[in-house]
Formats: structure tokens, sequence, C-alpha cells
């Protein structure tokens, strides 16, 4: 995959919940171009650390820089315009919203109209409305939800729910994208639909790839490189091979004895 | 405009180059929402497609008479490529999309294909896995690029490149496409239809142009279908039905073709286009009126009570045209009223608000079902046809639906029933035989002295007095009587289901027996409830299955069916069992399918009695309580014969 500059670098940070140490001093570096992924056991720190990038949480010590940007003291919404979107591990969509909404709601970084412009909805603002709208359904039809376009979120199964809020962040044209549990909760084809899904966003639009994932053959299985926590530290960092093999990361997911 | 000069119109791409020259970019042809939106193109879009297309073919070396696979599901690019491969001469070889990778395998090396069509990943990923399998097929063209970015097989084209080629070889030979039209021929095999035999193998029918043609002629002078029809194309288009209703039409008259947006949108895609003429096969018109029922259920309470209100009326209207007379003014108006409050809103929510034909086939729908339709205003006839009679037979005729048929042989068809009493459909519209297989084509197809070709269907069936086709069954699946006389149990017991009084049945007969008798178990809440409106009084099950009034009730329903039967299917006996069927003493599986070996066992002595001369048994049958404990019950069941009179 070709380098592009969405370079994310994450630098000695460190997050604390009271006593709690959620992340210790965790360095890595997102290239631009490629699928990362996040693992560890249960409380190992991954979504704190999303979540760190996000700015939901304020990292105690260290930095995060994307593209150039210190974005450590950013609000979340601005760190949203950059050009970093994100997913949950629970969805959290606006529940009693069609979906098309949903995905228009995410195209509002991009809308440049005014106020007045939109309630007069002159030339410009119903074009800028056209395009939005048509973007969103290029993004529908890649993620094959046309059936439940206008069904109201709420009332979605989990699998599609999971789906539409990836086509949310997709809507953002993201330039990192950030998947926290993409596919917990689905059956196998599920399973199969949103791997299918993200390598082909990658593909198709060289978008940077973050993601938390616990099954262990899918990330292997798309991850060009794997970063694994433990405890909030950082125990390995290489190619899915590697990790596999790593004698460290298989004593921290079975424990002493293998 | 390339307008070709054809006299005769013998062939699909023939007809459909007709269209093109009478509507150009005047008419839309062919619908596909896209996007969220209907996109539209014209007789003369879709014509340019199909010759780039099929002269893309010709420059990969396909040749008239080569087979085509194709596998995918209903796009407009899908029709284009069927009419590209018949442009050229070809032969398209439908595939299901659910196929796996082994039986594409099999279609396509059978078939001996030299190109095929793959829609999307999917489909794609099945014939990479199975190439070193298929050497002949020189390429694998889809149609839709999603995920398929990265892969560098040679071997896969995608529909562009193929038209890009196509344009190149137009540009050279301009006359090449109305050339490779008009050397098309009637009697050339247009579609390879393979149908899923439920034993072995699947077997490819060979179906020509004309095949297609002299049925959808026959069909149109039934049902006219016009330029302005709207039809959407959801059934899987590798099954031989679809080209009878969307393709064929499509090239002979004009009818617009809507393609849905995927699979899953086909309902919301039905009702945004409400088309003229739709299709669904006998189970899904029975989930459509649960589903009425429900949705009723859960409306407001103003529309409940309208069809509550309505409903009735509908029903009356139903009843009179059924028995063909007219319907007088007061209810005229009343069903008028009851069309605009209850009725076509009604229709109108399951995108059936233009229906002029509704079809089903399959297993028979029970006249309620018929009824209840009808009361809304939908003409619901029934079909029976095959593959290898290309999907048209026999069907009801709008103005003559007798609920027990199949309906009567469509213009150019004819029928028989042969010495076995098997069904038999000969004319134009009859395949040519199975691809490669002589010893089932023999079985299967037979060439009379006139000429006349006659697919011989492994159905029983008989013609009754007005020249209806009744269906009876599978032929392997009819029981002999010792008369040498054949006849259907399931066919029987069925009809006699129909009767909300008959819970279960169970017909009996054998190759020692010499006619027809039932073991019949009433519908206690039914029937109890009926006795209860006549002033009937009961006190049990047993009790009230042994009333006279009750034999007299279930005898007419068994005369009703009687009147549909060859007279050597006649049930003469029947009983009415002291209890019902129960699945917790094995008489029955848990999804209540009759154990016959078990039945007959347990019920021998009141069978020996239907066949001797007794008018009663006594019977004490061990019945096992719920909580286990068992009971018996003691009493007489009568045994009622059928006179001679009332069954002739």
């Amino acid at each position: 995959m070709t380098e592009n500059n969405n370079q994310l670098y994450v630098n000695g940070v460190s997050l604390s919940f009271g006593g709690t140490q959620a992340l210790i001093d965790v360095s890595f570096s997102v290239r631009g171009g490629e699928i990362l992924a996040i693992i560890g056991p249960n409380g190992a720190g991954k979504t704190s650390l999303l979540n760190c990038i996000n700015n939901f949480y304020k990292p105690d010590s260290g930095e995060i820089t994307f593209n150039g940007t210190q974005i450590t003291k950013l609000p979340p919404h601005k760190i949203a315009k950059l050009g970093i979107a994100r997913t949950f591990q629970h969805p959290a969509l606006y529940t009693g919203l069609s979906t098309v909404d949903n995905l228009l709601a995410a195209r509002h970084i991009h809308m440049h109209q005014t106020m007045v412009e939109s309630i007069l909805y002159w030339l410009g603002a119903q074009r800028e409305e056209v395009k939005n709208r048509r973007m969103v359904e290029e993004i529908i039809d890649f993620l094959e939800i046309e059936h439940v376009r206008k069904a109201t979120v709420g009332a979605l199964p989990y699998g599609l729910r999971k789906r539409v809020e990836l086509g949310r962040a997709l809507a953002m044209e993201p330039k990192l994208l950030l998947l926290d549990e993409p596919m917990t909760g689905m059956n196998v084809e599920e399973k199969e639909d949103m791997a299918r899904f993200i390598l082909d966003i990658h593909e198709l639009q060289d978008t940077t790839i973050m993601l938390i994932e616990h099954d262990m053959g899918l990330v292997m299985d798309i991850a060009e490189r794997v970063v694994v926590l433990d405890f909030g530290r950082k125990i390995a960092e290489g190619v899915p091979d590697d990790i596999r093999n790593d004698p460290v990361v298989i004593k921290a997911y079975l424990g002493q004895e293998e | 405009m390339d307008s070709i000069q054809t006299e005769i119109l013998d062939t699909l791409p023939k007809y459909f180059m007709e269209q093109v020259a009478k509507y150009g970019d005047k008419k839309v042809a062919i619908r596909q929402k896209e996007f969220g939106i209907w996109q539209e193109f014209t007789w003369q879009e879709s014509f340019e497609q199909i010759r780039d297309l099929c002269l893309g073919l010709v420059s990969l070396g396909l040749k008239r008479g080569d087979k085509v696979a194709i596998v995918g599901d209903n796009d407009r690019q899908h029709l284009w490529a069927d009419l590209a491969i018949m442009s050229v001469g070809g032969t398209t070889v439908g595939i299901f999309t659910d196929a796996i990778p082994s039986e594409i395998e099999y279609v396509a090396s059978h078939s001996e294909s030299v190109l095929a069509f793959a829609k999307d990943q999917e489909q794609c990923d099945k014939f990479l896995e199975i190439k070193d399998k298929l050497p002949r097929i020189k390429a694998v063209i889809y149609w839709d690029t999603h995920g398929m970015w990265n892969y560098d097989d040679p071997w896969m084209m995608s529909y562009e490149q193929v038209q890009e080629l196509g344009r190149k070889l137009n540009e050279e030979q301009p006359d090449l496409f109305d050339k490779l039209v008009a050397e098309g021929k009637g009697d050339d095999l247009c579609n390879l239809c393979y149908t899923s035999g439920t034993t072995g193998l699947p077997k490819g029918a060979m179906i020509s142009h004309l095949n297609f043609i002299s049925g959808v002629e026959a069909q149109i002078k039934l049902e006219p279908r016009d330029d302005t029809d709207n039809q959407v194309s959801f059934s899987p288009l590798a099954w031989i039905a679809e080209h009878t209703l969307s393709v064929t039409p499509h090239c002979m008259a004009g009818i617009i073709v809507n393609f849905p947006e995927s699979p899953e949108t086909v309902q919301q895609n039905i009702r945004e286009i409400a088309p003229d003429l739709i299709f669904f096969p006998a189970r899904l018109w029975e989930n459509l009126t649960a589903i009425i029922q429900i949705r009723i259920n859960d409306s407001t309470w103003i529309n409940r009570t309208l069809y509550k209100l309505f409903l009735p009326i509908g029903y009356r209207v139903a009843d009179l045209v059924y028995e063909g007379k007219k319907v007088g003014p007061f209810l005229s108006f009343l069903y008028w009223l009851g069309n605009l409050l209850v009725f076509k809103p009604l229709r109108s929510q399951l995108g059936l608000e233009r229906v002029r034909t509704a079809i089903t086939a399959g297993a028979a729908l029970s006249p309620d079902m018929l009824r209840y339709f009808q009361a809304f205003g939908l003409n619901l006839i029934q079909v029976f046809s095959s593959t290898e009679t290309a999907a048209v037979g026999t069907q009801h005729y709008l103005d003559d639906v007798k609920f027990a048929s199949v309906g009567k042989p469509i213009p150019c068809c004819q029928m028989k029933i042969s010495d076995e009493g098997e069904i038999w459909l000969g004319g134009e519209n009859i395949f040519h035989g199975y691809f490669k297989d002589p010893e089932k084509t023999a079985e299967a197809l037979s060439v009379d002295e006139d000429g006349v070709r006659w697919f011989h269907t492994g159905d029983a069936g008989y013609i009754d007095d007005d020249g209806h086709l009744i269906y009876l069954d599978r032929l392997v699946d009819m029981i002999e009587l010792s008369n040498g006389e054949h006849f259907s149990p399931q066919f029987i017991e069925g009809r006699l289901k129909f009767s909300p009084y008959i819970r279960d049945v169970m017909a009996v007969g054998s190759p020692d027996m010499d006619y027809v008798t039932a073991l019949i178990s009433i519908d206690f809440e039914n029937v109890g409830r009926w006795a209860e409106k006549n002033r009937i009084p009961y006190t049990t099950f047993v009790d009230l299955s042994q009333k006279p009034e009750i034999y007299q009730l279930i005898l007419e329903a068994v005369l009703h069916v009687n009147e549909n039967l060859p007279p050597s299917g006649w049930v003469k006996k029947f009983v009415l069992l002291h209890k019902e069927f129960d699945a917790d003493e094995a008489e029955m599986t848990r999804t209540r399918k009759l154990r016959r070996g078990f039945l007959t066992d347990r019920y021998g002595d009141m069978i020996d009695a239907l066949y001797s001369d007794k008018d009663s048994i006594k019977v004490s049958a061990v019945i096992q309580y719920q909580d286990g404990r068992e009971g018996v019950v003691e009493t007489d069941v009568h045994i009622m014969t059928l006179e001679e009179d009332k069954i002739s």
C-alpha cells in the first residue's frame, strides 16, 4: 500500500482513572494507508486509547499528533474535522432517525451553507443537499443497506446498526477511521461481510484504518500490523505472523503455563 | 436509427430490434433503482448496450450455437447480457445465485459454456475457485465492480472492457450486429434451463426462440400486454418463468421491465412500481394473507372497523363473480365504496394496486384463499406449467375460474391424458429435449404423427367435463387399486382439508382394495360452533363426532371433493373418528404429517370394516393422557356409505 501522509503518532501516552492506570507510556505510530489492529485481553486499555485519540479522555501525559497537528488538546469535533472518524463498541446512532438521516447528519462537517440559505433552500443550498445525498447514497450502495434506507435505526437488528454506524463514519470522508470492535455480536456471515467492507474501504479510498477486535482469526486476516496492549502497556508490535508466535503475547492471552 | 428488415419475426432479438425501431429514444424500456432513484434507460440506450456487449462477445470468440453461463441477480445488465448472447446466436445458461461452486462447475461444464457472466465479487470468487476445472471458459465477465479493483487475473473481465472491444468491432464492421441478428432462426436454442431435479443431477432443458414466442403469443391473446405495462423482474432469471413473464413480453410487446435495487428491496420496489402483472408462488400468497391480517390487527380502530364492514361485501361480490352472475346496483355501489375505502388502499400498500392478472403456481391454493383475494378485487389465477413447456401450459381464464382445476390449455398448447393417467402437454412451446441426455429425453418427450412435440409431465391428472385440467399428484405418488385404477391420497386429503370442519384425513386404498375410503377427524372447534348454531346438543368429542347431523355435514364436503375426481378415485365410505390424530400417540409427526404405516396398523379393524358390509364398528382405543396416564374409550363408530346415486 502506498504511503500517504495521514500518519498518527502516539507518543508516551498515559492515562489513569483515580488509582487505576489505564494506559502507561504507550507509544506507536500508524502509517498512512495501513490497517493497524489493536488487540489485547479485556481491560487492556484498547478503547481508552481510542478515546484518547478522539479526546473523549484527556491523557495525563504524552502527546498525539495527526498529520503533523498536535491533537491532544483539541476538542472532539475539531478532531473530526481534521478527518478522524470512529465507530463505537455499542452503536451510538440517532435511534429515532432513519438510516439516510443518520448518514446525512455526519455530512454536516462538509456543509457550508448558512442558515438563511438553507431555510430559503436557494440554488447553492439545493446543490449542496443533492451533492450530500448523492454521497450518502453511494455509501448506502457500498454497504448494501438499501433495504433499510428509510427504516428507523432504533428498530434495526444489531448487525445492521453496526453497518449504519460504519456508514456514518464513512460519510465524514475520513482520512483515519477508528473502529472499536466492529464485529462484536455478529454471526459469521455478518463478520465476513464487515471484513469485506473494511478491506474495500481501505482499497478503494486508501483510508488509514485502526481497529480494535477480539476475533483473532479476522484480525490476523485483515490487519497489516498489530499492536498488543496488556494492562495498559504496549507489550508487542509487528506483523500478524510475528505476533501470533510472540511468547509475550501468548503469555498475556493464555497465562503462564503456555 | 439502425433498423433491420426482417420478414418473419422468429427470434427474440428480432422482436427487440423492432421495438427499438418503433420507440428509439422516445420511450423508456428499462428502469432500475440505483442510489435511491429509479434510473431510466430508453430503447435506444438499451440497444446500444446490447450491441456493444454482443460485438464484444464476438471479439472474445463467441460463435453461433455457443453456450454462455450467467449467474447474478436481476439487473439490467443481466437482461442485456441475455439479449446480447441471443443476438450472436448463442444460448444462455442461467445459474441460480445461491449455487455453490461445485453446482456451477457441473452446469457450466455440462453445458459446454465458453464464456461466463458473474455479477460480482461473490460470484467471481466461486468461478476462481473452480477455474482449473473449467478449461472451456475463456473469460468471466462481471458487471458489479465492488471489490473487484485488485483482481489481476486476466480471466476476469469487466462488462465495460467487453463493451469497449465491441465498440471497436462496431467501428470496423458497422453492419455486423444487424447481420448477426438477421441470421437467427426461430428454432435456434436460446436458453438452456437446468431444472433442479429432486433426484439425480440437474437436466438442461433446451428452449428455442419459438418456444418462448409461441407461449407468450398465446398468453397475450388471453391477457393483452402492451407498452405501458410495468413488470417488476424479481423471480430469478435462471428460472424459466421470468423469461416468459419479463424478457419475452419485453421484446414482443414492449412492456417496461423494472429491476429492483437489491434482492432485499423487492417488496418496497414492487410497491413503488405497482406492476400490472404479478406472479407469486402459492406459498407467498398464503404468507400475504397472514401479513394482511396481522397489519389490519395492528392498524387503527377505524381501519379495523372498515375492514370488518366491507370484507363481507367483497366476499359477496366475489361469489357472484365466480358464479358468473351479475352484481346488482346496490351491491355494486357498496363495493365501489369498499374499494375506495378499504380494498384499493390495501392493494396499494402491497403494490398490487394496478395488477390486472395475479398468478399463482405450485401447490393448490385453497378456495378460501382465492375468494379472499377476489374480494379485494384481485383476479388470482392458477397456472400449470413447467420448465419443459416454457412456463406456459394450462391456466384459469379470467371468466372461467374453477377452484379445483388448474385451468384450460392456452391457445398454443394442447393436453391429453396418457393411458397411464399422466398429463401430457403438446405444442409449439414444448422444449427440444434435455441437453446431452437422450435417455431422459426419450422418457419425457415424444413427437406424434402430426409432428407435435409432447412433454410427459410425470404428473397425474384428468380432464373434467368442462375441459378443465384437474391436477392430482406426481405420478409416482399415485396408489393403485385392485381394479387397476389409480388414486392420489394426498389430493383427496388436501381437498377435504379445505373444509373448515375437517381437521385431518387419511385416505385409504391399496392394491388389494377396490375402492377408496377415508378416516376423517373433525375440527372440534368449528364443528362444535356449527352444532351450537344449529341447536344440536353434544357433550364430548366422541359424542359430537358420531351425531348423524355431523355425518351429513361432512358428507357434503366429501361429495364436493368427489365431484372433482375421476369415478375410480371417489371416496365410497368414510368414518368420523372418535378422536383427533395425535402426535403424542405417534399418529403424526411433529410437523403434522400422517404416519401412514402406523395408522394403518392402529386402525386396522376399522379399515377392515370399511371394506366389509358392516355399518358400524366397536372401538376401544387406548388413549394416553398428556400426564402419562392411560385410559380406554369404548364407542361405536358409524360407517357412512355413499349411496350409488349420490356418488354419480
